[in-house]
Formats: structure tokens, C-alpha cells, sequence
């Protein structure tokens, strides 16, 4: 039952509150379909709507998103091509409205696909807390670990970021399959290769695997299969309302097909 | 429990009400201020039936603590009309036969006055994206995105003639 | 608007249409465009009090205890309901006219039927309260096997799940609605070829984007109002008399605009109980479904299992047509007989056969009671009957509008339900789409009509 709702002006307030035991939202449209219509033990709630969190800073390549910037405004963002994308692919108008950056990494599978793009990306949290702040790669990102206040990476070269989200309709759906990958070639062979998946297991996953199996060849329809047969072994898809697990373990490598050959 | 006072500028007016902690936007406005357009489908955020402007932003008014949005400006379905003079999106609902049974067409209708403020030229796909967190149950999609993209015509004319005026 | 085909029935009624063919617009469009039309839940009132349920966590179990006493502990919470507040608690919505047993109760008593079946309800001063109420309820199970397959329902060693004392409704003595037409097994002796084939449906849940739900407000005068978004005002009113003792005209139902039903607002399921935390509280109370409720426990379109078997003479004529359809009520009857009873009347399908035999049974699984969605009965039937024309025609190699031509029923038919087909039009709405698709069909097909007996020319 809600007890409370907090809507603090600044950081640090917000802190305090969340180190009493409330609970942050940013957009609320995790938390709040549960609070609706579901009983829960008392909660207090702290909005990060006002607590300055909102914004996208470019320094050079480097990009940093407060936690509360809404999906929308990265959607509308021109500076950063490679995510408008991968927001798009989230939701719907009027949840991307609502929906926040530091809100996403925190989403349950099969949601949260900007979480498995930004694990692509390289991209590192700053967490705050009253003992100080911290940085921590999203990758190893944990419910508990603190108040997320800014996200930030590198933007990709050119033509280097992938991104393929396979759902049962075009809009607004969850992810049956999500690709993100950053990858790195020179004279045709790939240097570099960093790829998360997403609707696949019960977090962001880190394809290692298919990692491994890419670097130093070429990009052919051969090695993405082979890569996708090494995929296989660190998926683990659950059955859901949008898909089985038989289906998203058979149609992903097909997935990180089109994401990184583009067919 | 906890209550407080929230102000809101809605359609255009000042409003203060009571709200408690579990005061959802949209149970502010349709309990509180009496404006029912925004339904209650699913409160999970899902259908869209809820969709108010928040600050020009189409939101599901279902998914906003009450007391988060204090000072914001809301616009909701009652407010598009000037009178008996309709919006251009709600003429061409009626023009289009793209109500059936109503429930879901103010926040569909809402969807629609957002995206043409951003896209005053959509195409038939933009409207599909812009309306796809909108459910309407008795699938009359098809007459709903013809209805958008006469609207977006009836802006442009309305714009054209007073440019010339 | 397409133009209006008038010519084929022109001997039997004028057309001289004045609303038909053109368009015309709603009345309630205005009220939808600026959201002052009223649905049900767009009323408030004073003091209103909050209704929510305390459902079955299993398929099957018996109920060996119901501890409600940490709900009444809930600030906010007003009252508790169990079966034992209910005037007449055990109902069937068709007992209005006369079809029996009423095999459900408003809230469980000894045993839950399925998962999400009511048990305990718990009134509240406010929405969260009374989720909270609800979620402190206590049941304790005693769990028994499931069935959950409309065959294994029917098989003698599977358990009887009903107080009746069968897994399938009895119409009038026998296990199924039944058809007998000539004689089938003598069809399929004749017969050039054989061809079976099962044919199976998902549940299909109606979602309207309103759930169902209703308030009901005491009267001065000690009547209850009923707002509710019901498709069935009165079915509603009398099925609610009917549990709660009380005479038809202690209640009023105010309907209205209904926010999508499609069938599933028929069932009579949050009237009952809001009457009774009404008249407990003397206050108004609400009862609506969450959407999880609307989608977990509403009734469905019924899943069904169908099989179709066809003796077919190498022209393509079937002579022989048996079917074995099987719909999945779910725990309790709601509208499933009469689905049940429709889908045979829709039998054989719109062509004469001169054997037909059919058992359609209404099966009763520990699933979700279905009932009414659109057409019952009819569509799941329909969807196998020309799946199979499909499939026997291209096992013979004839096109399909052919093969359905062949065997569409005429005007002075006999039909399997020894009725005379009059007014069929099969055979012309078949020739104009096939012209419309470009579908060329021989001179022969062109020639045919509903109103030339069969065997007469063509």
C-alpha cells in the first residue's frame, strides 16, 4: 500500500529518503502497474521528476544522460542517432513520455532494451548513496546498488553500433529477441566486439561467447552462424505471454543475423 | 495517510485538489475534477485510454502519482473544443466513422492532437506509431488512422488559409 | 459505401431502402469525441465503498479452511463476504429460461473448480484497503487433480469434477446435443474417399478496453440501483433477484453505453456480490475488474475440439458427414450449453449431405468458465467445416468454390435438422465473389442457382 509519495528538489534529498527505505521511480511506469492494482507491503515512493536529474550533456564523444531524462527526450534528441532507434522500439508515445533512462536499467526482462544497448555501448552508471558516489559499469548494475544519477559513454563510430529488436508486433511490444552489438573492423576483419541480448534471459545478457567467436574473421553469413551457435549456450529464454523459450532460442541466432550483416 | 495539495492548470484553468499518496493523475482529474474523458482501461499503463497531455506531452495519466505533476499543465479531451466549434481531430472522428463503442477514442483522439502538434504532415505509418499504445478493442484501427490523416489535412488547409488571410 | 445487391431477392421484397446502402451517423458520436459520454465507472459517489476478491490459488482443491480474520484487521476494511452471506448461493445465468442444473455459487464453498474462482470477497473504504483486505485472506487447500482436456473429461476413469455427477452437461438424458440424419455409416460404405480430420481453437479472451464492473447504490427506499456496464440489463436484474432472494422490482440495472463487450458482459458476474456489500454497508460500493482480472477469470470464448469426417464420391458430392465436437465450458455451464446447442444447429454447414451424425458436448474441464463471445458455437464450427471443404477439395484435386458449389444447399432441401432450406443464396454469394476475386469459374458452376432443384438442369 502506498504510504507516501516524495518528490524531492535535489539529490541528496533523495538520498536520504531511499537510505529510510522508499523506493525510486522515475517515470513510474515500472512501479506504478503494481502499486495500482496489486496489494504490497508499505511503500514510499521518491519521484526523481524534480531532482535535477533530467538532461543530455555531449562533452566531446562523451555523452551523459541523467537518470531521469525520459526516453522521449532521447528519442527526439538528434545528437544521439544510434539510440533514437533503440527508444523507438520501446513502449509507446505515451509511456516514453514517462519512462526514464535510469528507470530502464532496472526494467524486467523481457523490457529494458535501451539496458541491453547501453551494455553494448560500454556504458557506466555513476551511484550515489550516503557513503559517496561510484562508478560501476551498467553491466554489473544491481537492484540495490543505489541511486543512479547519470549514464554515460562513448558515442560509437560511425556505422560501428547494430541494433535489431524482434517483438510480436512492429510498435510497443516486449522483446522477443534484442541485439545490440558495437563492432569494430579493419580491412574486413572484426577487431572489436561487444554484444548484449536482450529477451533472452532474466537480465541483460553479455554475449561473450558470440564475442569470441567473431573476433579476427570476417563478416560472412559463416561465421555469424557459427557465433550463433556459440550464442546458444548463453541464452537463457523463458517462456512468456509474447514467446516460448523453444522460439526465441530458435529464432535468435537469425536475430544476430540481421543484426550484424544486416539480412 | 498523508495528503496533500496539488495544483494543476487543466484546460487551461487553475485546480487545486486533495491528493493521496495512491491519487493517480487520472483519478485526480476523473474523481476529483470531474473530467471523465480520461478512462480507467487498465492502470497498468497498457491501453492508453487514460492519455492526457502532460506539459504538451501525451502521457498515460494512469502511470503519474498526482503529487509528482504539482504546478504541471494537463489538457484533456473536454478541453479541445471551443464551445460547439470542434477540434479538428474530433470532426474528423465524427466525419470518419471512428468511434465505435467510445471508450478507447478520447485518449486516442489525445494521441492523435499530440502527434499532429509535432507532425503537422504525417504519414499512415507515422500515425500508426504515434497511436500504438492506444487499444481500441473493437479494432476499428483502419477508419481511426484515416480519420488522423483528414485531420492532419483539415490543420494544414485551416493554416494555409489564415497564412493568406 | 459498396453498393447493395438487391437483384437476387428482388421477387421477394422491395428495395426501396432508405437506410441500407447509405450512411449514417451514430447517435453517441458526439459524446465520444468529447468524452462526455458516460460508462459506467464515470459516476461518483459520496461515501463510495470498494469491493475486491480473495480468488482460488489452484484448478482443483477442496477448501479446508478460510481464515479471514488478518482482513478484518486492514484499516479501511468494512466487511467480509464468504458463501455463507449469499441468499441463493448456487446459480447458473440460463436458469431465466429453464435450462439447469445450477451447477455455480458466487463464492466458493467446500471446494474451488478453478484457478481464480471466487471465495471471499472484502469491502472497503478504499480501492488499495480493500486489495489489502483481500490479500490477507487465509485459504487453506487440500489439492486434487486437475482436468484440464475436454477428451479426458469424458473418459470413464477420469474423476467427476461436478455435483451433478458428469464432466459434461445432459441434454435432455444424453451426453451431447445430437444430430441423426440417414444413415452415416452406410454413407461412408458408398463413399469413393475418406477424409478425417481434428480441428482445435484456443480460448479467446474478449479484452474490452472497459472492464467489467458495476456500482450499486442503495435507495431511500431500501432498492438497490445497479450501474452497471452489462450487455444484458435485464438478464442481469432477474439473475440478481434471483441470488439475492429479493424480488425483481427491489432492483433497478441502469445500463448505458458499454465499453466493448463482444459477449463477455453477459455473464452476470460483479452484480450479485455489489448488491450484498451494498445492503451489508448501506453505502455505495464498486465492483470492477482489474485488468488482470478481466483477462485471468472473465469468461473466454470456449476452446473446441473438432473432428470431421467426410465420405466424398469421386464428383466431388459428400455423402456422408460425422462430426465430434467437443466445447470446453470450463468449470461451470455460464452460456456454454447453448453454445453447445448452436454449434449443432449449424451443422453440417450450409450443404446438403443426406447422412449426418454429430455429438457436440459441452465438456466441463478445471479451466476458466467460457461462455458467450461473438457467434458461439457458430464460428469455431464454421472455421473446421470450411477448413475441411479446403482440404478435401485439394485432396481431390477439385478447386474449392467448385466443391462447395457441388454440394451448397437449394431452396426445398431437406437440411440435417429435417427442416426445408428456403431462402439460401449460397450458391449466388459464392458465383459474385468469385467474380469479384477474378476467380473464373466453368459455365457450368456460372449456371447453378439456389432457387433450380438439385438435379434440374445444371
Amino acid at each position: 500500500m502506498l504510504t507516501e509519495v516524495h518528490v524531492p528538489d535535489d539529490v541528496s534529498a533523495a538520498v536520504r529518503l531511499l537510505a529510510g527505505g522508499a523506493t525510486a521511480i522515475g517515470g513510474g511506469t515500472c512501479v506504478l502497474p503494481w502499486l495500482n492494482d496489486y496489494a504490497s507491503p508499505p511503500t514510499e515512493l521518491v519521484s526523481l521528476r524534480r531532482a535535477g536529474l533530467s538532461g543530455i550533456r555531449l562533452h566531446g564523444d562523451t555523452v551523459e544522460i541523467g537518470a531521469a531524462t525520459t526516453l522521449a527526450q532521447v528519442e527526439h534528441d538528434d545528437r544521439l542517432e544510434d539510440l533514437n532507434a533503440v527508444v523507438r522500439s520501446i513502449a509507446s508515445t505515451p509511456v516514453r513520455n514517462l519512462a526514464t533512462v535510469g528507470g530502464n536499467l532496472f526494467a524486467r526482462q523481457p523490457h529494458g532494451d535501451l539496458a541491453v544497448a547501453l551494455v553494448a555501448l560500454d556504458a557506466r552508471v555513476t551511484l550515489v548513496d550516503e557513503t559517496g558516489s561510484r562508478e560501476l559499469p551498467v553491466e554489473e548494475l544491481t537492484n540495490g546498488a543505489g541511486l543512479v544519477t547519470t549514464v554515460t559513454f562513448e558515442l560509437p563510430r560511425p556505422g560501428t553500433f547494430r541494433y535489431v529488436k524482434a517483438a510480436r508486433r512492429r510498435y510497443n511490444s516486449a522483446s522477443l529477441v534484442t541485439v545490440a552489438a558495437t563492432v569494430t573492423e579493419e580491412e574486413g576483419t572484426v577487431t572489436g566486439a561487444r554484444i548484449a541480448l536482450g529477451g533472452v534471459g532474466p537480465r541483460v545478457i553479455r554475449a561473450h561467447a558470440v564475442e569470441a567467436a567473431l573476433v579476427g574473421q570476417e563478416l560472412t553469413a559463416d561465421t555469424v552462424r557459427a557465433a550463433g551457435e556459440a550464442g546458444r549456450g548463453e541464452i537463457e529464454p523463458a517462456d512468456d505471454a509474447y514467446a516460448s523459450a523453444w522460439y526465441r532460442t530458435r529464432v535468435f541466432p537469425v536475430h544476430l543475423r540481421r543484426a550484424l550483416l544486416g539480412h | 495517510m498523508p495528503v496533500r495539495i496539488v495544483n494543476l492548470k487543466v484546460n487551461g484553468v487553475d485546480q487545486a485538489f486533495m491528493a493521496k499518496p495512491e491519487t493517480t493523475l487520472l483519478l485526480a482529474l476523473r474523481e476529483q475534477l470531474g473530467l471523465t474523458g480520461a478512462k480507467r482501461g487498465c492502470a497498468q499503463g497498457a491501453c492508453g485510454s487514460c492519455t492526457v497531455l502532460l506539459d504538451g506531452a501525451p502521457v498515460v495519466s494512469c502511470l503519474v502519482p498526482a503529487a509528482t505533476v504539482d504546478g504541471s499543465a494537463v489538457a484533456t479531451v473536454e478541453g479541445l473544443a471551443d464551445g460547439q466549434e470542434l477540434s479538428d481531430v474530433q470532426q474528423a472522428f465524427i466525419d470518419g466513422f471512428a468511434t465505435q463503442c467510445g471508450f478507447c477514442t478520447p485518449g486516442m483522439i489525445m494521441s492523435a492532437e499530440a502527434l499532429l502538434a509535432r507532425n503537422p504532415d504525417p504519414t499512415a505509418d507515422e500515425v500508426n506509431e504515434a497511436i500504438s499504445g492506444n487499444v481500441c478493442r473493437c479494432t476499428g484501427y483502419a477508419p481511426i488512422v484515416s480519420a488522423i490523416l483528414d485531420a492532419a489535412r483539415r490543420r494544414r488547409d485551416r493554416a494555409g488559409q489564415e497564412a493568406t488571410r | 459505401m459498396a453498393r447493395i445487391d438487391s437483384e437476387y431477392f428482388r421477387d421477394e421484397r422491395s428495395s426501396d431502402f432508405t437506410v441500407i446502402g447509405t450512411a449514417v451517423q451514430r447517435s453517441d458520436v458526439l459524446g465520444h469525441v468529447t468524452g462526455r459520454t458516460e460508462f459506467m465507472e464515470d459516476r461518483t459517489f459520496p461515501n463510495l465503498a470498494h469491493l475486491k476478491i480473495h480468488r482460488s490459488a489452484h484448478h482443483h482443491a477442496l477448501i479446508t479452511d478460510v481464515d479471514y480474520s488478518e482482513a478484518l484487521k486492514v484499516p479501511g476494511v468494512l466487511r467480509v463476504i464468504t458463501y455463507k452471506d449469499v441468499p441463493e448461493n448456487w446459480y447458473g445465468v440460463l436458469r431465466l429460461i429453464g435450462i439447469g442444473p445450477d451447477d455455480e455459487p458466487v463464492l466458493a464453498e467446500d471446494r474451488v473448480l478453478y484457478k481464480g474462482e471466487p471465495i471471499v470477497a472484502v469491502v472497503a473504504d478504499s480501492e488499495a484497503a480493500a486489495l489489502e483486505g483481500a490479500s490477507k485472506v487465509k485459504v487453506t487447500y487440500t489439492e486434487l487433480p486437475a482436468v484440464l482436456d475436454v477428451e479426458e473429461a469424458m473418459l470413464p476413469e477420469t474423476p467427476v469434477i461436478k455435483r451433478a455427477g458428469t464432466n459434461y452437461f445432459v441434454y435432455e438424458g444424453h451426453h451431447a446435443r445430437r444430430i441423426r440424419f440417414g444413415d452415416v455409416e452406410a454413407g461412408f460404405a458408398e463413399a469413393d474417399h475418406i477424409f478425417e480430420y481434428r480441428y482445435s481453437s484456443a480460448p479467446i479472451e474478449h479484452a474490452p478496453t472497459e472492464t467489467t464492473g458495476c456500482i450499486v447504490v442503495p435507495q431511500p427506499g431500501g432498492r438497490l440501483l445497479i450501474h452497471s456496464n452489462t450487455q444484458a440489463a435485464f438478464f442481469t436484474l432477474d439473475n440478481t433477484a434471483l441470488t439475492l432472494k429479493r424480488p425483481f422490482t427491489d432492483l433497478q440495472v441502469k445500463g448505458g453505453t458499454v465499453g466493448g463487450g463482444f459477449g463477455g458482459k453477459v455473464d452476470v458476474m460483479v452484480e450479485p456480490l455489489a448488491c450484498i456489500a451494498a445492503t451489508m454497508t448501506n453505502r455505495p460500493v464498486k465492483f470492477v475488474y482489474t485488468r488482470e482480472e478481466e483477462m485471468q477469470v472473465s469468461s473466454p470464448r470456449a476452446a473446441e475440439r473438432i473432428y470431421i469426417k467426410d465420405g466424398v464420391m469421386n464428383d466431388g458430392r459428400i455423402v456422408a458427414r460425422k462430426i465430434m465436437l467437443y466445447v470446453d465450458a470450463g468449470a461451470y455451464a455460464r452460456h456454454s450449453p447453448y453454445g453447445a446447442t448452436k454449434a449443432a444447429a449449424h451443422l453440417p454447414g450450409p450443404y446438403t449431405i443426406p447422412n449426418v451424425y454429430a455429438d457436440c458436448h459441452c465438456v466441463y474441464t478445471n479451466r476458466t468458465p467460457s461462455s458467450a463471445m461473438r457467434g458461439f458455437g457458430v464460428t469455431i464450427a464454421d472455421f473446421a467445416i470450411e477448413s475441411q471443404m479446403d482440404q478435401v477439395a485439394r485432396a481431390l484435386h477439385i478447386d474449392p468454390l467448385e466443391f462447395r458449389l457441388r454440394n451448397a444447399y437449394r431452396d426445398g432441401d431437406v437440411k440435417a435438422h429435417r427442416k426445408v432450406a428456403s431462402g439460401t443464396a449460397l450458391i449466388e454469394v459464392i458465383q459474385s465473389t468469385a467474380a469479384l476475386v477474378g476467380h473464373e469459374l466453368p459455365e457450368e458452376y456460372r449456371a447453378m442457382s439456389s432457387s433450380t432443384p438439385r438435379g434440374a438442369g445444371a
